[in-house]
């Protein structure tokens, strides 16, 4: 994997990398790559693509409420709320 | 409008809409606006591990619905993926989208601008679960994810509008549309109707320019004032020599100006892959014949064929085609044996005034909120065509059925405003008033006509205004000759 790559990733996924992680992630991350690179020499063209293991029917539901009481609960456990909104540190 | 300009201009917009449904689009919380934070929120919605997406049937009908109606090739198999993303307006750090087979594709619509009809091709349309709403204050980010995985559907327009007003008249037209599909509400103050706005120049026949997208167009007018602006900005770059920067504007209404948000433009990488959790979407041929079966006349046609039927005027037609509602009962009316000119220019009018002044509008017309039923208009129409009452007393007709919902005919009787039972009676009245004012008599004979206004005016004083005016008129011209 090239360095640049992999910095790009780790900006995406909000990751702040020291020279020294970014130095050794870059080898890591190359031999992950590298093994899952076996599943390219699969043979797939006559397959058509599959998103699912199982369900392959249409999975629907009717459009009704689902009364659900534990919504101060989820509040709740976040590490903070004020006024029934969940506050994090200002993401502007 | 001024075309001053010697560039060519692309123009294209991206629309969402909120769906008019009961329930989120993965899972059954309620979607509803204006509730208090994070009182409709599960486990689903936000994003906790271990949750299952359950897709709402009946969002993917009204998808469907408007992708037939935009002309769209329907998918045969719609799929959802995931579109990865870091920012807390969505907890799981993806929204669930829809990439490589949308529900709809190669749409057009068609609209009236510049008194023609000009056409809009769709490159796609697709369904997709909505953010949360941020509000951010001092230090702090304050997240409601009431609005969070609330079903959303994006329609992208090709780069073919030409003029700023194309796309405020296509985003009017199109709004109009959406709401008589039932779709959605398209209030853009809201939110439920939201658009985005890109727009290029380059000199003529060289295609598409660098393009920048303008954001925070919560009207459709900000979106041609937005655009008007943003086209001279460009052209003010490109003739000092510049380069445009493709680069997210923000629209800011106050100082009518566009502004640079000056993000980090790394082309966005969304990473988009299969939603694992979501089985592709095969509809069966019922379920394309119960969307067929949905389908509606559309705005457009329905205006173009009042005008034609009924031979309205083109400004009535669209006064009354602007809400379904207010068109449903229209024909309601005529169906029920109204005049169809008279019943448009009464409802444009009187009926506008009365539902005004009890703050209803004319997307109540025909239901429960509304005393004036179709019935009663018709049979209100009808006295007056009779000349059973005169055009004031129907006015006031009009205002008793709304404060006291009864039937026009009661409310005529019960005031004792009926007019035609007695013409016998009304000529005695005149008579005894012509005997009353011998001098005006004189006068009138004389060949002065201003004191006919006198005895008019004391015959509407002797009869409670329930006189026809011109029916006086004419029994005086009898009387005195
Ligand atoms: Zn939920």
């Amino acid at each position: 994997m090239e360095k640049d790559d992999l910095l790009i990733t780790a900006a995406q996924a909000q990751l702040a990398l020291s020279a020294e992680e970014a130095g050794r992630l870059e080898t890591a991350v190359s031999e992950m790559l590298d093994y899952f690179e076996m599943m390219n020499e699969v043979d797939v063209s006559n397959l058509p693509p599959t998103t699912h293991a199982l369900v392959r029917e249409n999975a629907l539901r009717e459009d009704n409420p689902n009364p659900n009481n534990n919504q101060e609960d989820l509040v709740n456990r976040a590490p903070e709320n004020e006024d029934n909104f969940i506050v994090i540190p200002n993401v502007l | 409008m001024a075309a001053s300009t010697s560039y060519e201009t692309f123009i294209g917009l991206e629309i969402h809409i909120q769906l008019l449904t009961e329930t989120k689009i993965f899972c059954g919380c309620k979607s509803k606006f204006g509730d208090k934070p994070n009182s409709n929120v599960c486990p689903v919605c936000l994003g906790y591990p271990g949750v299952l997406p359950a897709l709402n049937e009946h969002a993917v009908e009204l998808s469907y619905k408007v992708c037939r109606a935009m002309n769209c090739d329907l998918a045969k198999e719609g799929m959802f993926e995931r579109k990865n993303y870091f920012y807390p307006d969505l907890t799981k750090n993806y929204q669930i989208s829809q990439f490589e087979k949308p529900f709809g594709r190669n749409g057009y619509f068609e609209y009236e601008s510049g008194g023609g009809i000009k056409r809009i091709r769709f490159h796609e349309i697709h369904l997709e679960e909505d953010a949360g709403k941020m509000i951010h204050q001092g230090g702090r980010s304050f997240c409601d994810y009431n609005r969070a995985g609330t079903c959303l559907l994006e329609i992208v327009t090709e780069p073919e509008f030409k003029e700023p007003q194309e796309a405020e008249d296509f985003l009017q037209a199109f709004r109009r549309t959406v709401r008589h599909l039932g779709v959605c509400d398209g209030n853009m103050e809201e939110g439920s109707l939201r658009c985005d706005a890109n727009i290029s120049i380059n000199t003529p026949g060289a295609g598409l320019g660098v393009k920048t997208e303008v954001k925070n167009l919560n009207s459709s007018r900000f979106v041609k004032k937005a655009l008007q602006y943003e086209r001279r900005r460009q052209e003010k770059v490109l003739k000092s020599g510049g380069k445009i920067i493709q680069e997210t504007r923000l629209w800011d209404e106050d100082k009518s100006v566009t502004e640079s948000m000056r993000t980090k433009e790394e082309a966005h990488d969304y990473r988009y892959f299969p939603e694992p959790d979501l089985p592709p979407f095969r509809p069966d041929q019922a379920f394309f014949d119960m969307i067929e079966k949905s389908q509606i006349e559309l705005p457009l046609a329905r205006k173009q064929r009042l005008t034609e039927d009924y031979g309205l005027t083109p400004d009535q037609a669209d006064y009354i085609v602007e809400e379904k509602a207010a068109a449903d009962y229209f024909e309601a009316v005529v169906a029920l044996g109204a005049d169809a000119k008279t019943a448009a220019k009464w409802i444009m009018g009187n009926v506008a005034k009365e539902l005004n002044r009890i703050d209803l509008s004319k997307a109540d017309l025909g239901t429960e909120k509304c005393a004036l039923s179709a019935e009663r208009l018709t049979k209100l129409l009808g006295m007056l065509a009779d000349n059973k009452i005169h055009g004031k007393i129907a006015a006031q007709t009009l205002a008793a059925i709304f404060n006291e919902d009864k039937d026009p005919e009661v409310i005529v009787k019960e005031q004792g405003w009926d007019s035609s039972a007695d013409e016998g009676d009304l000529e005695k009245i005149v008579q005894q008033i012509l005997d009353e004012n011998p001098r005006v008599v004189e006068q009138i004979r004389g060949g002065d006509q201003k004191p006919r206004g006198f005895v008019v005016g004391k015959v509407m004083k002797a009869t409670q205004g329930t006189a026809n005016p011109q029916s006086v008129q004419s029994i005086i011209g009898k009387l005195i000759g």
